[in-house]
């Protein structure tokens, strides 16, 4: 018990010392995990909005979808209504395939269902606003609404002829918007399209006067809901074309509008994770001095040595499941925004399931341990004496590095020279610049690429909101990588600086001005900075083609130079600060100091 | 501006740290001339202002008032960049800690300041051996100082000190850290750049040390308390190798380098 409050006191201690540091290790795990569980939550997320609409809309078991329309169509799907698996239905009904323009003149494709005025026990819309249809007025389905800016009361015009808007709603028996229409005429495909209903009569009328396409659907619900697929199945061979969507294929259709946000949440989170390492290892190296005269002193007052680790671990420890308490609770709270980019589901968004939450925190105990395990091990080893005395880290000479820094002006002399001092932050810092720029080659890409509109004819009066989503993501995820390298190469700059700080303060009483030694402080982040950027670039362009499509566009090469240039003109320029303020610190003080 | 031969010129000069009642005046209205090839050894108790006023006449501290000048420069008001200038030029230093850059060798540590002056790669190593082995290090050359007695790293320090042919060797308490032994070797190469017309100011502690200089200044609370001439050792005015009359830097070492044999 006693040795826990050891501990205790000691990280608390530790804590209130370097503030600094436990912030931005807390806000480096919180963003990583954040990230991560937002990534892995979209799926359970989405299933569960679209479960609640189905519930909530008495949504079909399965959709019998026929690309044609008269007689024998409707026998062959009124036949299916009479199977034994089936224990209610709704239909069959006509899809009528028509443009809406809203009063804004924006134009889109259409698929206008004929329902009844009372609806049925299957496939119940569930209005939102407004009311259900009545003869002449048209509801809207929400996600579509949305998109348009419409709402009741205001009037679209369908295949030339005005309708009032006299209610929204949502159902579960199509997929969300724009692929409510299914299937295309003739059981082809079809374009991006909202859905709206109308009185039977009135689908008929409009399809009858502009001689438009028109399908028939029919909504089945079954004895078993979960045999929807063996349904399908037993019904294929039929003479008549029909395409059969069970509910379970429109709950993963749901997910098509997040294809590419998971990779880019869950890849985002690695990468962030990755740089939460790199960021807090650089800081425990940094400070592995203090911890090993530390450890030191705790062995010589009797400690074991597991009581070291501990301390040691503990500190990283809690404060990366605070991190990770943190990112879970952030995700909870975004994940309705995130996971459903349209209006087209309802229903409240579950928190992250336990998988989840047990992913989250693997990936904040492996920041912890991966950033400390050197530093810890290395303190654990340190026989009591050496630790006791120990300064900086042992010198090595790289008589090739000295030979070729001669040859160089002063500043990449020195640079030359620190560089080679850590040689493990130079991988470090190579490592997070590489990073930033696999982030920017991957928001160029997703940039990059073709995408149609859902308004009519691919106009974008109407955008196209998977890509919205992905580019809103992406960015999101780029300027969050953004900000942990920019904290890291403050970081690695000014941790350089101090250990430095001593040989900075020779040189310049040997004649080294300020400008030369910020210089090469700076030259120090700079000259690893730049095969990590110019590495950068070939590993995003891979990293991407892993989830790619395989027709997708790559960035122009102009702008990934373009990316790799701005991200070393920009570490210059992190660089240059922290160097400066280093490099103006007087040389007498510092000189004193390091005798003492 | 050629008013006397004094390299090192001080007028007024005040260094205070602090502020309100803390405040401490560690140097006092200091007026100092140091003649080239003068040896001036500096002495007093500790916390007088010793360190303060070598850093002050070697450009690393600025004054809080009074005028410092170098070889007829004045140079208390120059920039950072410009003293750094000067540093490399006309200054080298000797400290009591060594100051050594731990990752490099003994021969790489002298080559710095040459480095730094833009000398070429393989002027600044010619010059880096004849001066290890002017102090009796050429079989240490390739050492890094962790592996070198104080004593050497000490003489390292001071052959880097020499490197760029410096008008002064400002040394601070150089045989502190030192034994006895490695006392009399730094002390024997004070003597010979004395000889050789090397203008040089020591702070010490050490009686043995200052029995070497041409002049003793004692110092107490910032203030010089005397100022006596030593007979017998001294040499008066450098009739040495002229230095910074423009002699290259390899020729002045002409005078340093015969005085061994
Ligand atoms: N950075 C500083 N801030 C405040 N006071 C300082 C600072 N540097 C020196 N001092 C004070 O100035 C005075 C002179 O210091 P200095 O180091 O010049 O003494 P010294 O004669 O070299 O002493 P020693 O023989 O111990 O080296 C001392 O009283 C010291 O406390
Ligand atoms: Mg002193």
């Amino acid at each position: 018990m006693g040795s826990v409050v050891l501990v205790v006191r000691l990280v608390l201690a530790d804590l209130r010392r370097h503030k600094a540091q436990a912030a931005m290790l807390l806000l480096a795990v919180t963003v990583a995990t954040a990230t991560m569980a937002l990534g892995l939550s979209l799926r359970g997320v989405s299933d569960a909005l679209y479960e609640q609409t189905r519930a909530a809309t008495a949504g079909p078991d399965v959709v019998a979808l026929s690309g044609d329309t008269g007689p024998a169509v409707t026998a062959a799907l009124a036949s299916l209504a009479d199977a034994p698996e089936v224990i209610a239905h709704h239909g069959p009904y006509r899809i009528v395939y028509a443009t809406l323009s809203t009063r804004d003149s924006i134009s889109s494709p259409v698929v206008v269902q004929g329902f009844a005025e009372t609806p049925g026990a299957v496939n119940r819309p569930l209005v939102t606003s407004g009311r259900w249809v009545r003869s002449g007025g048209t509801v809207l389905e929400r996600g579509f609404a949305t998109a348009l800016g419409v709402g009741v009361g205001d009037h679209v015009t369908i295949a030339g002829r005005s309708y009032p808007v006299v209610g929204i709603a949502v159902t579960a028996a199509t997929s969300i918007y724009p692929w409510a229409a299914q299937v295309g005429p003739g059981g082809g495909p079809s374009d991006y399209s909202g859905l709206a209903w109308m009185t039977r009569a009135d689908a008929r009328t409009l399809a009858s006067s502009k001689d438009l396409p028109v399908t028939s659907a029919l909504d089945l619900k079954l004895r078993d809901p979960a045999a929807a697929d063996a349904f399908r199945h037993a019904h294929r061979a039929s003479d008549i074309r029909i395409n059969f969507h069970s509910w379970q294929f429109t709950a993963v259709q749901d997910m098509v509008i997040l294809g590419d946000s998971q990779p880019i949440l869950v890849v985002g989170s690695w990468l962030l994770g990755f740089l939460a390492i790199t960021g807090v290892a650089a800081l425990a190296a940094g400070r592995a001095v203090e911890q090993t005269r530390r450890a030191g002193l705790l062995k010589a007052v009797g400690a074991a040595p597991g009581l070291i680790a501990a301390v040691l671990l503990t500190e990283y420890l809690a404060l990366a499941l605070a991190g990770d308490a943190l990112g879970l609770v952030i995700a909870r709270l975004t994940v309705p925004a995130i996971a459903s980019p349209t209006a087209s589901r309802i229903g409240d968004a579950p928190g992250p399931g336990g998988a989840t939450v047990a992913t989250a925190t693997v990936l904040a105990v492996a920041v912890a341990v991966l950033s400390t395990l050197r530093p810890t091990l290395r303190a654990m080893r340190t026989a009591t004496v050496t630790a006791l005395s120990a300064t900086a880290h042992q010198p090595r000479h790289r008589p090739w590095l000295t030979a070729l820094s001669a040859l160089l002006p002063t500043p990449l002399l020195l640079g030359l020279r620190l560089t080679a001092r850590r040689p493990g932050r130079a991988v470090l810092q190579a490592c997070s610049t590489a990073t930033t720029v696999i982030a920017l080659v991957a928001l160029l890409t997703i940039n990059a690429q073709p995408e149609r509109g859902y308004g009519l004819d691919g106009s974008f009066a109407l955008p196209n909101l998977r890509g919205e989503h992905d580019r809103r993501l992406m960015l999101a995820v780029t300027v969050l990588l953004v900000a942990l390298a920019v904290v890291n190469t403050i970081t690695f700059t000014w941790t350089t600086a101090m250990e430095a700080r001593a040989n900075m303060a020779v040189a310049r009483t040997l004649g080294a001005t300020p400008g030369q030694i910020s210089a090469g402080l700076s030259a120090a982040q700079l000259l690893p900075s730049l095969p990590g950027a110019v590495l950068g670039v070939p590993l995003g362009v891979g990293l991407l083609s892993l989830f790619a499509a395989r027709n997708a566009a790559e960035a122009p090469s102009a702008s990934l130079l373009g990316a790799v240039l701005a991200t070393l003109v920009a570490t210059a320029a992190l660089t240059a600060l922290p160097a400066r303020l280093a490099a103006r610190r007087p040389v007498a003080r510092i000189l004193s100091a390091e005798a003492a | 501006m050629n008013v006397s031969s004094a390299v090192v010129r001080a007028r007024g000069l005040v260094r205070t740290h602090g502020r309100g009642p803390g405040r401490v005046r560690a140097v006092d209205e200091v007026d100092l001339e140091v003649p080239q090839g003068q040896t001036l050894a500096v002495m007093g108790p500790s916390g007088c202002g010793k360190s303060t006023l070598l850093h002050l006449l070697g450009g690393l501290e600025r004054p809080t008032g009074g005028e410092v000048w170098m070889d007829g420069r004045r140079i208390d008001t120059l920039s950072e960049r410009a003293l750094a200038r000067m540093r490399r030029r006309s200054v080298g230093f000797v400290f009591q800690a060594f100051h050594l850059v731990e990752e490099l060798t003994a021969a790489e540590n002298v080559e710095l300041p040459a480095l730094l002056a833009g000398r070429s790669r393989r002027q600044a190593r010619r010059r880096a051996s004849l001066l290890l082995e002017r102090v009796g290090l050429a079989d240490r050359a390739r050492h890094l100082p962790s592996r070198l007695s104080g004593g050497q790293r000490q003489r390292v320090a001071v052959a880097r000190a020499l490197v760029n042919d410096p008008l002064v060797v400002f040394a601070d308490e150089p045989t502190g850290n030192l034994d006895t032994a490695a006392t009399l070797d730094v002390l024997r190469i004070f003597e010979d750049l004395r000889a050789a017309g090397q203008t040089l100011v020591i702070v010490t502690h050490d009686e043995r040390v200052a029995a070497t200089a041409d002049r003793l200044i004692s110092m107490r609370d910032g203030m010089f308390v005397d100022d006596t001439r030593l007979a017998g050792t001294g040499t008066g005015t450098g009739t040495g190798t002229g230095t910074g009359t423009g002699t290259g830097w390899l020729g002045g070492l002409g005078g340093l380098i015969g005085l061994e044999g």
